[in-house]
């Protein structure tokens, strides 16, 4: 039989988790909750919500506090419609998986069933609202988790968020000669979506035109 | 002697696909390096936030090219956690059936390619003969050759065929016997071992806080696996282990070990298929008729603003995630944002900083261990 992590592990880990989060900012507008996925097994996870000025001291504190080893995926959202709360998001996801060192010719093997405290596997999501505006911009965390490196090169490429203290930024999935201040993910930009119609009357394009004509571009 | 950069790629064998290596060399060592991707960044991202939930999948089947069946299950979980959907248990079966088999594809592909890295020629043929069997059972299940467009938003498109389950058994017996064959080629072979021992270096912890995971991790002595520590799918129910791999030094797992490790994980893959097909709930040799509710649930098509999918799932390379929030075009209809990791886009460039100091011949060694596909990296 495979192993798995049960529910009383995933949902005793999450508890702890906020409750330490908790504990150590209370009164510092940091936000924990435990939130439950709402499909397969509905795993049970950390989701922290806090401003960007306290975005370096919850990191420093996942990292080296709660085990966070592996910082999954880093991404920009746009809301052109937004306010001053939010009309920028950040959303970090992270994991803490039981992952250490062996001695050569060695090996770890964990039976998921009998793991404890910070070696159960855990999910955080960090939401980071930002105000609307030209120049979002967030800490990196590029020192911290040197996996955050490449996301956060890949979230300013495509959406167009500053992270201040980034070393050695440059475009990675863009052209590198692509104009400054162009983040396609950004919403001003449309996609180009040629419907049926367009494709039957004038199948070789002559006549078509792009839907975002006089738009910002 | 002057230092210099030597440009690997965009057309260059080792790299699998199209992208750059620039290497600073003195002499025959490598003192710097720098990775170049996104020549076929396609905008998947952007493409997805003008369709709905069905139409993403194919799109995501296209992310990695040798790999469809996984990442399509990858963005359909996010999906289903987003829209709140169920899947019967048939169906899981019936996905992690699928996405084994395609596991056992992929890292065929990968040993393919990996063998004329290395100089052994015969490998390709081999392993392309044997992917071809895995591609036939998958052809049955989604109707072409490599891009399968089979899993939906709370279940599977359609049912395993009647006799689906004994091809897949005769099938994963004989190839259980290939991977022995391969070994005797390999594990014997000097070139082989000579080219793969000893070079390439990398500890667990290096490589988890640079964001590397999967089967490398693995090789470098923990059973860290996403089947497990985020549980998803029937893992739990059949008959497995993490493949992993004792690394042969303390400076972590060489090129070696990480080969060993995906040896050991198509054999786990096996061992996985056959136990699964006899636990299938209905019956291995039943065909039940699509929308069956054995193989799918209704779930919504719209996903209200505010609402957020997230899914960790076991790649051929590593972990892939999907984050997709809901509320976009059509009241709904579309995602606001969907947004992927690809474990190879973090990958490619720690590997490239690890082959600082090592000769420029172990270059392909390295990259090639590592299993790089350009088409989820650049996506």
């Amino acid at each position: 039989m495979g192993m798995t992590i049960t529910q009383k592990q995933n949902s005793e880990a999450a508890n702890a988790a906020v409750e330490n989060l908790n504990e150590r900012f209370s009164d510092s507008g940091v936000s924990s909750e435990v939130v439950a996925h709402s499909a397969g097994k509905k795993q049970e996870f950390v989701r922290i919500t806090c401003s960007p000025d306290q975005w370096r001291a919850v990191a420093k504190h996942l990292k080296h506090e709660l085990g966070v080893n592996h910082c999954a995926m880093v991404t920009g959202t746009h809301y052109p419609s937004g306010n001053d709360e939010r009309g920028w998001e950040v959303a970090y996801h992270m994991h803490r998986w039981p992952i250490h060192n062996v001695e050569a010719h060695t090996m770890t093997v964990y039976t998921g069933e009998k793991l404890k405290g910070d070696d159960i596997p855990m999910e955080f999501e960090i939401f980071i609202p930002l105000p609307a505006g030209d120049s979002p911009s967030v800490p990196s965390i590029q020192d911290i988790w040197e996996g955050a490196d490449w996301n956060e090169k890949e979230t300013w490429d495509l959406v167009g968020i500053d992270f201040e203290g980034h070393v050695n930024m440059h475009r990675v999935l863009n052209p590198h000669d692509s104009p400054t201040g162009f983040h396609p993910l950004q919403r001003q930009h449309k996609i180009r979506y040629h419907d049926f119609n367009e494709m039957y009357d004038d199948p070789q394009g002559f006549g078509r035109k792009p839907v975002d004509e006089g738009r910002i571009k | 002697m002057a230092e210099m950069w030597i440009t690997m790629g965009p057309q260059h064998p080792m790299t699998h696909g199209l992208w750059t290596l620039r290497v600073k060399v003195d002499g025959e060592t490598v003192t710097d390096t720098e990775a170049e991707l996104g020549y076929i960044h396609r905008g998947v991202e952007k493409i997805c936030e003008a369709r709905d939930f069905t139409q993403i999948t194919p799109y995501c089947d296209r992310l990695c090219y040798v790999s469809a069946m996984t990442w399509a299950h990858s963005y359909i979980m996010a999906a289903e956690d987003l829209l709140e959907a169920e899947v019967p248990e048939r169906a899981e079966y019936i996905r992690l059936m699928a996405a084994e088999v395609q596991r056992l594809a992929s890292h065929l592909m990968w040993l393919g390619a990996f063998g004329p890295d290395i100089g052994n020629l015969t490998l390709m043929t081999w392993c392309l003969r044997d992917r071809e069997m895995f591609l036939d059972l998958l052809q049955e299940l989604g109707g072409s050759r490599m891009h399968y467009n089979y899993p939906r938003v709370g279940g599977v498109k359609r049912d395993i065929p009647i006799g689906w389950a004994n091809r897949l058994k005769a099938k994963v017996k004989l190839f259980e016997n290939r991977i022995k064959e391969y070994e005797m080629l390999l594990d014997e072979s000097t070139i082989w071992l000579v080219r793969l021992q000893g070079v390439g270096y990398a500890t667990a912890e290096d490589q988890i806080d640079a964001g590397v995971t999967g089967p490398n991790i693995r090789a470098a002595g923990v059973n860290t696996d996403a089947r497990w520590t985020n549980p998803y799918s029937v893992y739990d129910q059949v008959d497995w282990e993490p493949a992993v791999e004792k690394p042969t030094s303390v400076k972590g797992a060489d090129c070696y070990d990480r080969y060993r490790v995906r040896m050991e994980e198509m054999r786990q893959s096996c061992r996985m298929l056959l136990d699964a097909i006899e636990k299938i709930p209905g019956g291995a040799n039943t065909h039940y008729q699509p929308g069956d509710e054995m193989l799918i649930t209704k779930a919504p098509t719209r996903a209200p603003e505010g609402a957020t999918g997230f899914s960790t799932y076991e790649c051929t390379r590593g972990v892939s995630n999907f984050y997709i929030q809901g509320g976009g075009d059509g009241r709904g209809k579309n995602p606001y944002r969907v947004s992927i990791r690809s474990p190879m886009f973090i990958t490619i460039p720690y590997v490239a900083k690890t082959m600082i100091g090592y000769k420029v011949a172990d270059i392909p060694a390295i990259m090639g261990s590592f299993d790089p596909c350009i088409g989820e990296t650049d996506r």
